[in-house]
């Protein structure tokens, strides 16, 4: 009878999960696994400025109102706490008022020709926001000048993010689509690499064409490149790659995971207004389910932002070339190869990603900007075994970068001093009664009293 | 011959008669202390430890600062921390379920010997090892002491001092008084029930006009108690960590909980565990003997009465809680046998053994009625019926070593209540909530952490794994099913079954799971 309760769920009884995978591994590390996820409109001073470590807000920094006149009114960075905060505008013009041909000072500016309240580019979260994050940072891997690719918005970072390329000049997708541009899955799909894209709440039927010639593009046809593709949607080989999140966790289950996986977190982005609390259960669940895979040992599971979002960010962006970099976004990689919390300061941009995938996995180069960007090898060390999966706490721990109040620790010496003497009282007791002689003489004489 | 302290006759003895006879002495009573061993020795670490068992030795490796069980052991909850602390000490060199059942199994041990030391006293040698036997193969001391549990030492400390008394009934010298005042405040320190037996001192003492007694000396030895009780409350107070408001909301949930047995549990469970013989014996022997009756009888009954009433009057009742009543009443049923064996040393009784007299016949029928169901106890076997206290879990050990090695570390588990939890946070290595634990601090251990909403905890991901177990099934099928509906709404995929093999009604060998794990994933 209780057996029925192991079959009711579906498993094998008494036994484990099995570890197999069809996965013939192919790569030049022991990464067999790379998940990307890409969310939302933050800096890193918007998300680590105050974190301890990496390259946070600089001492006394006060941005002034206006650049023209810096000894002028400044704004100095504030935590924004739970307050939500309407979108800040992030457009290119805005952004080459902010960067200010490297002075970096014009980010209240700008907004305030946005007719937006320009101090709010100066909020920032913390640990109290955030605390999820710089719990992945204290123990993995915190990148400090990880860059966007481009000085604009989605499209072109997320054009990057897969090719390489800006895709057109405009940042929108075009009325025909992307046509024939070749993306990193073009490569993976022909060397017979696997490969998915999971969407969060994808909808099969939407895509560019879509648009209808409406300026407004949903979501999830801003945010996946590939349904901009007439090949990724109509070819049922490579459609068939693009799928629902759930198999994302049926794949950690079933030992199916690809070799390259990206992901849309639709509805927990963290792009503003949105819930940032939300956006990092999100993704705890997403490390978690690979964390308890058999996938884990074998897997590097990054995170980044696809661009500023209007935000405060001191590090003047390089350029590259006439597309970026643009400003500097969050990023986290999380693997048991991952250096223990470390913070990589080498520069990288989106098509750092694509760079490692080729190298990884022995592709060519897709552009000229991922054949010459840095891979994010430098976050790993291949040479110690896999660390162990650790599920990494919501709460902040209390330690080197934590703001919680540590409780006084038991006063160990008041326990040993105290029992420690009972202890030694109880033998000396049991000595005594050894070596006293007074009772035995009554012994004989037992039954008289 | 001239009787010194024991461990000098020997050396004292002048005559190669005196000489034998006290080697015939030392080998009857290293028998029944190598006996002793055996029984609570053999198979010692079969089975895992039970829940309680997991939380002394966690609360132990928490006073040793092991940096992993501290997180999931507080060092103060209920009960003083004297058997905690002694473990503690082993502790320091690694953590191990086996070096904390050795020192239980030597506690008994050493109980075995002051029951001898205390019969021998009272009633003559023959009967110090008719009792010291008795205790040595009573099923409910070997059972007790063969586990990680409070009440062996408790029991040591006891005896310890009833023989105190006793000593200082026989001489009137207050030393004895005062040292009985440490022995109490010792057994106080192993377990806070032990303070019953500061109610039997005083039953004792006024039963017993002939035993005088100062109040100065009364006095002294309360102080030289309370003294010694001090650990506790200065630690619960200058030793941080929590200790001061988990003991007051101990006590508040013990004023406040549901009986967990009802009236007869101990003459179902404890007494046939004591031995229904050997308790007929020591009835029989009171009957019997009433006429050579003396303060010696009143001392032993005030050591069984009172803590009896008190436990059968309290709703909240343990299997081991009557430990300590162990000892006296071996002592009478020793006493009745002694009593039915006329001479006072052991060459007389040699000579006699020749022919077997009804005493011996009794002796071995009740040295046999205590050994078969303890030898019976401690041959491992499984059983998917679990009786807290009287053994380890059959598939706890085994299950938290699973998830050791097969669970990322910081998952946090959820099982159906707070005993499996024990195990698997011992064993596991991992943080586990129970169930049914009540979100209201009037019914609940302060101990334990509630889960005040299973659904989000899981849809959040703060819960990852649930632990489903026969034991905890079987005692409350509600929190059982709904375990089992948020496994079904969350995806749960079985990840683990742990099973035993037991005897079916027609006597095959079938294999029934007895606790299971699901992962879930919202």
């Amino acid at each position: 009878m209780l057996w029925a309760l192991v079959g009711c769920l579906g498993a094998t009884p008494g036994t484990t999960q099995p570890r197999a995978t069809d996965l013939k591994s192919q790569s030049a590390t022991p990464v067999e696994h790379l998940i990307v996820l890409m969310q939302q409109n933050h800096t890193y001073d918007n998300y680590f400025g105050t974190y301890p470590r990496g390259d946070g807000f600089p001492e006394g920094l006060c941005v002034p109102v206006n650049p023209a006149h810096p000894e002028g009114d400044c704004i100095q960075p504030f935590h924004l706490g739970a307050d939500r905060v309407a979108d800040l505008d992030h457009s290119y013009e805005t952004f080459l008022l902010q960067f200010n041909e490297g002075q970096m000072d014009g980010f209240v500016q700008a907004l305030n020709e946005k007719q937006q309240d320009g101090s709010l580019a100066m909020g920032y979260y913390d640990d109290r926001d955030i605390p999820y994050y710089w719990n992945l940072a204290d123990e993995y891997v915190l990148f400090d000048r990880f860059f966007s690719s481009a000085p604009g918005g989605s499209i072109w970072n997320r054009m990057f993010w897969i090719a390489g390329v800006p895709g057109n000049a405009a940042n929108r997708i075009p009325e025909d689509g992307f046509r024939d541009l070749q993306t990193i899955f073009d490569q993976l799909q022909a060397r017979g690499i696997s490969w998915k894209f999971y969407i969060n709440h994808y909808d099969p039927n939407l895509n560019y064409r879509a648009l209808g010639g409406i300026d407004f593009l949903d979501p999830q046809i801003q945010w996946v490149p590939l349904l901009a593709f007439d090949r990724f949607i109509d070819d049922p080989e490579l459609s068939s790659h693009i799928v629902n999140l759930d198999e994302y966790f049926l794949d950690l289950q079933n030992g199916t995971l690809p070799a390259v996986s990206y992901i849309l977190a639709l509805g927990a982005t963290e792009h503003p207004l949105s819930s940032l609390a939300i956006g990092q259960q999100f993704v705890k669940k997403l490390i978690q389910a690979l964390m308890q895979s058999d996938a884990w040992d074998h897997s590097a599971f990054l995170i980044t932002y696809d661009d500023w979002g209007g935000w405060y960010d001191h590090v003047p962006p390089p350029q590259v070339d006439a597309y970026g970099y643009g400003f500097r976004v969050p990023a986290l990689l999380i693997s048991p190869y991952a250096k223990r919390g470390y913070v990589d300061s080498t520069p990288y941009d989106f098509t750092s990603i694509l760079k490692f995938i080729q190298e990884n996995w022995g592709l060519e180069p897709l552009s000229e900007r991922s054949a010459n960007a840095n891979g994010i090898q430098a976050a790993f060390d291949f040479t110690s075994p896999p660390r162990e999966p650790r599920i990494i706490p919501w709460e902040r721990a209390c330690g080197e970068t934590g703001t919680c109040a540590d409780p006084a620790p038991p006063r160990f010496g008041v326990i040993y001093g105290m029992y420690g003497t009972a202890l030694l009282l109880g033998l000396i007791l049991f000595g005594w009664m050894f070596t006293a002689a007074d009772v035995e003489g009554y012994r004989k004489d037992r039954h008289e009293r | 011959m001239s009787r010194s302290a024991y461990g000098l006759r020997f050396v004292s003895a002048k005559t190669a008669d005196e000489q034998r006879l006290y080697f015939i002495h030392a080998v009857t009573l290293l028998s029944i202390l190598g006996l002793a061993c055996v029984l609570r020795g053999f198979a010692l670490n079969a089975l895992g430890y039970n829940s309680d068992e997991a939380v002394y030795s966690g609360q132990a490796a928490a006073i040793a600062q092991d940096p992993i069980l501290s997180e999931f052991f507080p060092i103060f909850r209920a009960h003083p921390l004297l058997f905690q602390f002694s473990l503690s000490l082993i502790y320091k060199f690694g953590v191990s379920d086996l070096a904390g059942r050795l020192l239980s199994a030597a506690v008994g041990v050493v109980t075995v010997y002051f029951c001898y030391r205390i019969g021998a006293l009272l009633y003559g040698e023959k009967a110090g090892y008719l009792a010291a036997l008795f205790l040595a193969i009573m099923p409910y001391h070997v059972i007790v002491t063969r586990q990680v549990l409070l009440d062996g030492p408790m029991t040591l400390f006891s005896t310890l001092t009833l023989y105190l008394v006793a000593c200082y009934a026989l001489t009137q010298r207050p030393l004895w008084l005062y040292a009985s005042g440490v022995g109490m405040g010792l057994t106080f320190l192993a377990k806070e029930t032990g303070i019953l037996f500061v109610v039997s001192i005083f039953v004792f003492l006024a039963l017993s006009p002939q035993i005088q007694i100062r109040i100065r000396d009364l006095a002294l030895a309360l102080a030289a108690m309370a003294l010694t009780m001090a650990p506790f409350p200065l630690t619960l107070w200058l030793a941080r960590g929590g200790g001061v408001s988990t003991s007051r909301q101990y006590l508040i949930w013990q004023f406040f909980r549901r009986p967990n047995h009802d009236w007869s549990f101990y003459f179902t469970t404890a007494a046939p565990a004591i031995g229904l013989a050997l308790i007929l014996f020591a009835c029989l022997g009171l009957w019997v003997l009433r006429r050579k009756s003396s303060w010696r009888e009143t001392l032993l009954l005030s050591w069984i009465v009172v803590p009896f009433l008190y436990f059968q009057l309290w709703p909240t009742k343990g299997y081991q809680y009557l430990l300590p009543l162990a000892p006296p009443i071996a002592l009478l049923a020793a006493r009745t046998m002694a009593g039915w064996l006329p001479g006072d040393d052991l060459q007389v009784r040699t000579r006699r053994l020749k022919g077997v007299s009804p005493s011996l016949l009794a002796t071995g029928i009740v040295a046999l009625s205590l050994l078969i169901p303890t030898w019976q106890s401690i041959y491992p076997s499984s059983s998917i019926e679990f009786l807290a206290g009287s053994g380890g879990v059959p598939g706890g050990r085994a299950s938290g070593e699973w998830i050791l090695s097969n669970t990322p570390e910081g998952t946090t588990l959820m099982t159906l209540g707070p005993s499996m939890s024990n195990l698997l946070q011992f064993y596991g290595h991992r943080r586990a909530l129970g169930l049914s634990v009540s979100p209201n601090p009037l019914y609940r251990n302060p101990a334990y952490l509630p889960i005040a909403n299973p659904d989000l905890q899981i849809r959040l991901g703060e819960i990852q794994y649930l632990v489903w177990d026969v034991y905890s099934a079987a005692r409350s099928s509600f929190f059982a099913d709904k375990l089992l509906e948020y496994a079904q709404k969350y995806n749960g995929r079985v990840v683990h079954v742990e099973t035993v093999t037991v005897m079916s009604p027609n006597g095959i060998p079938i294999s029934e799971p007895v606790i299971i794990i699901y992962q879930v994933q919202p």
